[in-house]
């Protein structure tokens, strides 16, 4: 079976993102609710990357390899890439932000439970 | 140079810069970081407002090209007027709102760098129109936002602050997927790049992307009920974070909205139906909530869900050229109110809404909260009142009476648990006022004063001639700033400013504008001269009644229905602020005040609709509605009912007019209740007289209606020990037959009903004065612990005489000639079962009347009584003019029928024949004059006769208690003065037919809003895995409603 | 000028008259009423010199300005609706000052009086006169119902408000009185009459045993005079006014004469064979039967008179 590169990395994208929001909504523990959002967050930039790419597709590097007319159809879509170098900046700082509130509740708390955290309400 | 400074890229640029050098600085100068902090602020603010000043006055909007290369292969921002006005308000909360932050920042520099980022973040949200570009900007800011959240480092914030992150970081992985979608079907990211290509974004891939970019914006918006997140944060975080949160996040966040709109083309109805959701819901729950930051929190995602609403259906409709007045109007004001409450709840720090108690011991922390709540509630001259004006106007045109439903009701729950709120801040402690520091209030009385100056300038913008409509206003100000003087000099001030102002405004009526010109104005000035009888400053009371007193004058003025509805606002307003003052008010003011806008908010649907089908908001126009005439009158009428305390919306009557300080329930019953008349009247003027569609049976309910207030009114008031209560019932009462006689629509009638105002007015005026006295000189209000005071006070016991036989329509007095027009004119429209209502009511009257002069009066005089000395002649002045009024009129009706007769003329055929001093009609005739003279007659010659007698009979003056007595020897007073439940009988006769229904009725509409709150607020559990579904589900929830489903 | 002394000059005649009638007329009814129980009763001209004696008084003793003008108001209130009600149909001497208010004008000018001797009466400080008042003015309110509808229904039968035209109506022959073209309303007049007329059972608010005499309790020498005076103008106004509006009205003194009789007799029998309500019972009882018997009769007059 003959499967493109594009369709296991949209597939394996969407699994991580799946798997990523059970283990969000399942998982009672704060550290293990980060690496859920860690997941999405990394299925979300395979998921990225496939929109741009394009099977059979060349670099996007205009040169000899490349007929400059037929580019548009042949070369993967650059952009995408592009944004999720972006993304996963971005991505990193979240985690890095949650990280530290989970630091500053377990110092207050001693515990790491989501469900410990429910002082306000209604 | 200076021109390459104040680029707008540099609102990027500066904050992002400055924000990184600060933690370095601060290193090495704390105190150079904190200058530099604060002045990149200020730069930051005259960047965006210098734009907005150049924008308004018409420069091109700045097209910001970034690496250059032109759109849409680089990102580009676009900065315009909308933009300029956004950022700038934005940075200006943020700047005030650092004010409150001070004492975090020395502890920590990185959390200055950390507020500009989010400050810039925010402007890059309103600027950019690339969307992974927006999707950046909103990052950076929840980035932001979360270092911010963590300044705080109670439990109970950390908390809070991991929930929000979990929420709006699902958020914007949605976004983020929604726009890499749309970049799949249209190959840009750029927006207006987008919108030409609209025709690829089909299919379901399409409808994915449309959905999650709506759903990522929408989160961060907070919709119910997945913003369980954000009000945790809005209850535990520093209230400076909450207020930038809930005013500058928020605004980036609906900015974000307001570009994507228009990719949404089909989904609008679902984005109207969020927005509308989020509003009713949030501010059922905030009924619940007696937090006071988490109610701010419920109200400010009211307001977030009213502006998407108002911004989808503005669309929808095609009206986009609303937007501006609209939601720039109710933005600004929720930004200026909000982030000013969220503030001042930080400045008081007190966590519950009962806590506080003793505010008004703060004159000036009372005045910023009240005019934040007003604006917040929507009172003019706040620039939300134009903006919900405007939206009901389009809301109705565009024929969306379920949303104009929705929004006014909404709007009626939030006001009620913000000034719930408000009645605990007027509550008198003296112990347990606050103490707070005069610097923290400047940032919160900016906002306030900005408040007042945008509802001026919005004013001015919409061509109104707004200093017409302002002067309440102005007027209420610059006594507030006057207020430092004597008290009585005030009441001169305000007494001798309004006759100088009413005397032009009522000789330039006609009609029945000219009629209620002397009515309201000439009246209210009669009866407002007895203020002065109070010698003491009287703190904020002159001010509030010159707002009162200049607001009626304006609703005589007014030509539009928005005029009207403004001035009768401001009439709401100064009225509810008012009879709070008195003591035992508080109880009452909110009632009051539910009741009123309940009744504003009838009266504003009424003319929404009528703008609907006509197009215009002229008064006079609405005398051209046709289609819908039944429909705008009905809702009127109602309105004007509720006003005129008719049976079962009357609940709000009592409390108020008996509890307000007892010169102005004078003021309040006498003047301000016909208000209500003048704009039955008017309503009827316009929509009635034509008789189209159903209005001859609404007419003929409200008949009915105005009758069994008069007999309601008239029951309730034989069981009030409290002279007062009394007093308010039988307004209540009285003010039923006016409304009967207007509904009859006929000559007879509305001259019937011209005849009652006026009396009511001289009657009503003269006992509440009357009573002022007694109850300052007893200083008790219940009738059954006075008693013999016509010794006393002989003065008051005439006006109190008089009052009562004008009252009864006993002839020869005044009152007479009003039933004899009400009944005659009821005969003549053939409603026989009302003529007979209105007799058996009018004869129960007799029976309070009879009651309220005998057991003050008459019977025996308590011992404490013995030396009281008559009312002050400053408040018997004004009762001697209204007594000569009185008999002015009983002698010569003509001189009052004529007038009255005269601004009806041409609208309905002549019923009324004057034949010399006789008066006929079809059925009966009366000659006023003439019934006069034969009462003097046959009252003089037995009197005559009896003097004579008296002459030949030693007639001896005896005590108290010497008295035919044939049980126990009398002894005190109080056990021979027959005074309390007087008319038990009555009681006992009609037993359950008494049962306070109405009361009982409206506690339990009460109760179930109460209950509704209780029931949607179960979601928020407080565990941010539930909130984390909620969103979630918000996603499936919007696919389907979208109709991803087939 | 002339016009006026000539209309006050008949009314004194009419007023003198209907005095003289009243008080015969009292007499007469407690003359009835002690033949009813066995006795001889009082002579004629009893109440005559009851008025006589007291108005011979020596002395006096006031409670107070209300008090002693009390009466005068009492008696202005008897002599007024007196005179805006025409006695007899068609005689220029007996009609009164009519012409100067309609039906509307008598019904309200009778509380003038009400009003003036409750307060008078409030002023001398008696519990006993404030709870005969309160029980007076509550028994009126609810008798005035089924009077007000029944009147309703007549001006609605005549299309008018005027007493004279009302009875001009009734012209000619008996089955043209309101009586018998409007049995119903009569029927519910004359029961409201009943307590109007104070006697038992709706006497409660005079009850001997308990408040004697009620709200007159502190009245006596010259102010009794006037009140008893009053008593046969005020009922004598009333019965006329009620012979006008349901009984054809009067075309000569000797018709009105029996008619008055007539209907005070209603009154009198009544009250000679019932026990006394309870304040709360006789408002129950007006509320009841006869207010749907006044109800019935614009019912009627609006289906059947009037098609």
């Amino acid at each position: 079976m003959d499967l493109p590169v594009s369709t296991i990395t949209l597939s394996t994208g969407l699994a991580l993102l799946l798997i990523g929001m059970w283990g969000m909504l399942t998982q009672k523990n704060i550290i293990r609710m980060i690496i859920g959002f860690s997941l999405i967050d990394t299925g979300v930039h395979m998921i990225m990357v496939t929109i741009g790419y394009l099977s059979g597709g060349t670099a996007p590097i205009i040169n000899d390899a490349v007929d400059r007319l037929t580019a548009l159809q042949d070369v993967v879509d650059p952009v995408p890439s592009a944004l999720v170098l972006t993304a996963i900046v971005i991505g990193l700082g979240i985690t890095a932000v949650m990280l530290a509130f989970a630091v500053q509740i377990h110092d207050k708390k001693k515990s790491l439970s989501i469900e410990n955290c429910t002082e306000s309400k209604w | 140079m200076v021109e390459g400074l104040l680029a707008p890229i540099n609102l990027i640029i500066a904050a992002l810069g400055v924000g990184f050098l600060l933690p370095l600085i601060a290193r090495s100068s704390a105190s150079i970081a904190r200058g530099l902090f604060w002045l990149t602020q200020v730069f930051l603010l005259l960047i965006s407002s210098v734009w907005l000043l150049r924008l308004i006055d018409g420069a091109p909007a700045v097209e910001v090209i970034t690496a250059g290369i032109q759109p849409p292969f680089a990102i580009n921002l676009y900065f315009g007027l909308f933009e300029a006005f956004v950022v700038s308000a934005v940075n200006l909360s943020a700047i005030l709102g650092s004010w409150y932050l001070i004492d975090y920042f020395k502890s920590r520099a990185a959390s200055m760098s950390v507020y500009l980022i989010l400050t810039m973040g925010i402007s890059g949200m309103v600027m950019t129109r690339d969307l992974f570009n927006l999707f950046i900007f909103i990052e950076i800011t929840a980035l932001a936002t979360y270092g911010l959240l963590a300044l705080d480092k109670r439990p109970a914030s950390l908390a809070a602050g991991f929930k929000y992150i979990i929420a709006t970081s699902l958020a914007s992985t949605f976004f983020l997927l929604g726009t890499m979608l749309l970049y799949h079907l249209t190959g840009t990211l750029n927006i207006d790049d987008m919108l030409l290509h609209m025709d690829r974004i089909t299919g379901p891939v399409g409808l994915a992307a449309g959905v999650l970019l709506l759903v990522g914006v929408i989160i961060e918006l907070k919709p119910y009920p997945a913003n369980g997140w954000g009000l945790d944060v809005y209850e535990t975080v520093p209230a400076g974070v909450a207020a930038m949160i809930s005013v500058g996040v928020s605004a980036g966040a609906f900015f974000a909205l307001y570009k994507i709109v228009p990719l949404l083309g089909d989904f609008l109805p679902v984005v109207a139906a969020v927005g509308g959701a989020t509003f009713l819901a949030s501010n059922f729950i905030g009924l619940r909530q007696r937090n006071v930051r988490r109610m701010l929190g419920y109200s400010s995602v009211a307001q977030m869900g009213l502006m998407t609403l108002a911004l989808a259906v503005l669309y929808m409709l095609g009206k986009s050229e609303y937007v501006t007045l609209v939601i720039g109007g109710l933005f600004i004001n929720h930004l200026l109110a909000k982030a000013g409450l969220f503030w001042l709840a930080g400045v008081v720090d007190r966590p519950r809404t009962e806590a506080w108690v003793g505010l008004r011991h703060r004159p000036i922390l009372l005045v910023i909260l009240g005019i934040l709540l007003a604006a917040l509630a929507g009172f003019p001259p706040f620039p939300g009142f134009w903006g919900k004006w405007e939206l009901i106007m389009q809301l109705s045109a565009g024929e969306l009476p379920f949303w104009v439903f929705v929004v006014l009701l909404g709007s009626l729950l939030e006001a009620a648990y913000l000034y719930r709120w408000f009645g605990f801040a007027l509550q008198d402690d003296e112990t347990r006022a606050p103490a707070v520091e005069p610097v923290k209030l400047i940032p919160v009385g900016l906002f306030a004063l900005s408040l007042l100056a945008t509802g001026h300038l919005v004013a001015d913008w919409l061509g109104l001639e707004a200093p017409r409509v302002l002067v309440p206003i102005y007027m209420g100000i610059i006594l507030y700033a006057l207020d430092g003087m004597p008290g009585r000099l005030k009441a001169l001030l305000v007494l001798g400013a309004f006759a100088v102002y009413a005397y032009p405004v009522v000789m330039g009526l006609e009609g029945l504008h000219w009629l209620f010109g002397l009515i309201l104005l000439l009246g209210g000035g009669v009866i407002a001269f007895a203020v002065l009888h109070r010698s003491d400053a009287r703190r904020g009371f002159y001010p509030l009644l010159g707002m009162l007193l200049f607001s009626l004058a304006s609703l005589l003025e007014a030509s539009s229905t928005l005029e009207f509805f403004f001035a009768w606002e401001v009439l709401t307003l100064s009225s509810y602020l008012l009879i709070s003052m008195g003591r035992g008010a508080r109880e009452h003011i909110l009632t009051f005040l539910m009741f009123s806008l309940g009744s504003a908010f009838l009266i504003l649907a009424g003319f929404g609709f009528a703008y609907g089908e006509t197009g215009s908001i002229l008064l006079a126009d609405l005398s051209k509605v046709e289609k819908s005439a039944t429909l705008v009158f009905m809702l009127l009428t109602l309105g004007f009912l509720v006003k005129a305390g008719a049976a079962g919306l009357h609940v709000w009557l009592p409390g108020a007019y008996s509890e307000a300080e007892d010169d102005f329930s004078a003021l309040l019953s006498a003047v301000v209740g016909k208000a209500a008349i003048f704009g039955l009247l008017l309503a009827a003027m316009h929509l009635a007289v034509n008789g189209v569609g159903a209005i001859n049976q609404v007419l003929y309910v409200v008949s009915w209606l105005g009758l069994i207030s008069a007999l309601v009114g008239a029951l309730m008031a034989l069981f009030q020990e409290d002279v007062k209560k009394l007093l308010a019932y039988s307004s209540m009462g009285q003010v039923g037959y006016i409304v009967t006689a207007i509904a009859v629509s006929s000559q007879l009638g509305w001259v019937a009903a011209g005849y009652l105002t006026v009396n009511h007015l001289l009657f009503k005026g003269l006992l509440f004065l009357a009573v002022a006295g007694l109850v300052y000189q007893t200083g008790t209000r219940l009738m059954y612990q006075m008693g013999g005071l016509i010794k006393n006070l002989p003065m008051t016991y005439i006006s109190v005489l008089i009052g009562i036989i004008a009252i009864s329509g006993v002839p020869p007095l005044t009152g007479f000639g009003g039933k004899w027009l009400l009944l005659n004119a009821l005969f003549d429209k053939g409603w026989y079962w009302q003529a007979g209502l209105a007799f058996f009511a009018s004869a129960v009257a007799f029976l309070y009347l009879f009651r309220l002069i005998h057991t003050v009066f008459l019977g025996q005089r308590k011992q404490a009584h013995k030396d009281l000395r008559e009312a002050s002649w400053l408040l018997l002045f004004p009762q001697i003019l209204l007594i000569v009024a009185i008999m002015a009129f009983s002698i010569w009706p003509k001189l009052l029928i004529d007038p009255i007769a005269s601004s009806f003329a041409g609208i309905f055929p002549e019923a009324l024949i004057w034949d010399g001093t006789m008066l006929k009609t079809r059925l009966g005739y009366w000659d006023g004059f003439m019934v006069i003279n034969i009462v003097a007659g046959v009252f003089l010659v037995p009197l005559l006769i009896l003097l004579f007698l008296s002459r030949f009979m030693q007639i001896q003056k005896v005590k108290q208690f010497n008295i035919v007595f044939a049980a126990e020897r009398p002894e005190t007073p109080e056990t021979t003065h027959y005074a309390y439940n007087f008319f038990s009988f009555y009681e006992k006769a009609l037993g359950p037919l008494l049962k306070p229904r109405a009361t009982a009725f409206w506690d339990g509409v009460s109760e179930w809003s109460h209950t509704i709150g209780s029931t949607l607020r179960v979601l928020y559990t407080g565990n941010g895995q539930t909130y984390a579904l909620y969103v979630l589900f918000y996603v499936v929830m919007i696919y389907i409603a979208v109709g991803g489903m087939g | 000028m002339e016009f006026w002394a000539v209309k006050i000059g008949y009314f004194l005649i009419t007023l003198g008259m209907v005095t003289v009638y009243g008080l015969l007329l009292g007499a007469i009814i407690a003359r009835t009423m002690a033949r009813v129980q066995g006795r001889i009763g009082i002579p004629y001209w009893q109440p005559f010199l009851d008025i006589i004696k007291n108005l011979g008084k020596r002395t006096a003793v006031s409670h107070g300005v209300m008090f002693y003008m009390g009466p005068v108001f009492r008696i202005a209130g008897g002599i007024g609706t007196l005179a805006f009600v025409p006695v007899i149909y068609g005689s220029e001497m007996f009609s009164n000052f009519h012409f100067a208010g309609d039906l509307l004008l008598a019904m309200y000018f009778i509380f003038f009086g009400q009003l003036g001797m409750a307060l008078g009466a409030g002023e001398s400080g008696h519990p006993f006169s404030a709870i005969g008042v309160a029980r007076g003015l509550g028994q009126m309110t609810a008798f005035e119902l089924p009077f007000v509808l029944a009147i309703i229904a007549v001006v609605i039968q005549y299309d008018t408000l005027s007493i004279t035209e009302i009875v001009a109506a009734q012209q000619g022959g008996v089955s043209n009185w309101t009586l018998f073209t409007n049995p119903l309303a009569v029927a519910a007049a004359m029961l409201a009459f009943l307590g109007m007329s104070g006697y038992p059972p709706f006497d409660v608010f005079t009850a001997p045993n308990e408040i004697p005499i009620g709200p007159p309790t502190e009245y006596h020498s010259s102010f009794l005079a006037l009140m008893a005076t009053n008593r046969a103008i005020f009922a004598s106004a009333k019965l006329i006014l009620f012979m006008d509006l349901f009984f054809g009205g009067a075309t000569g003194l000797i018709e009105m004469i029996i008619k008055t009789w007539a209907i005070y007799m209603v009154a009198v029998v009544v009250g000679a064979s019932f026990p006394r309500f309870r304040v709360d019972q006789s408002i129950r009882f007006f509320l009841r039967v006869p207010t749907l018997i006044g109800i019935a009769s614009i019912a009627f007059v609006q289906i059947f008179l009037l098609g």
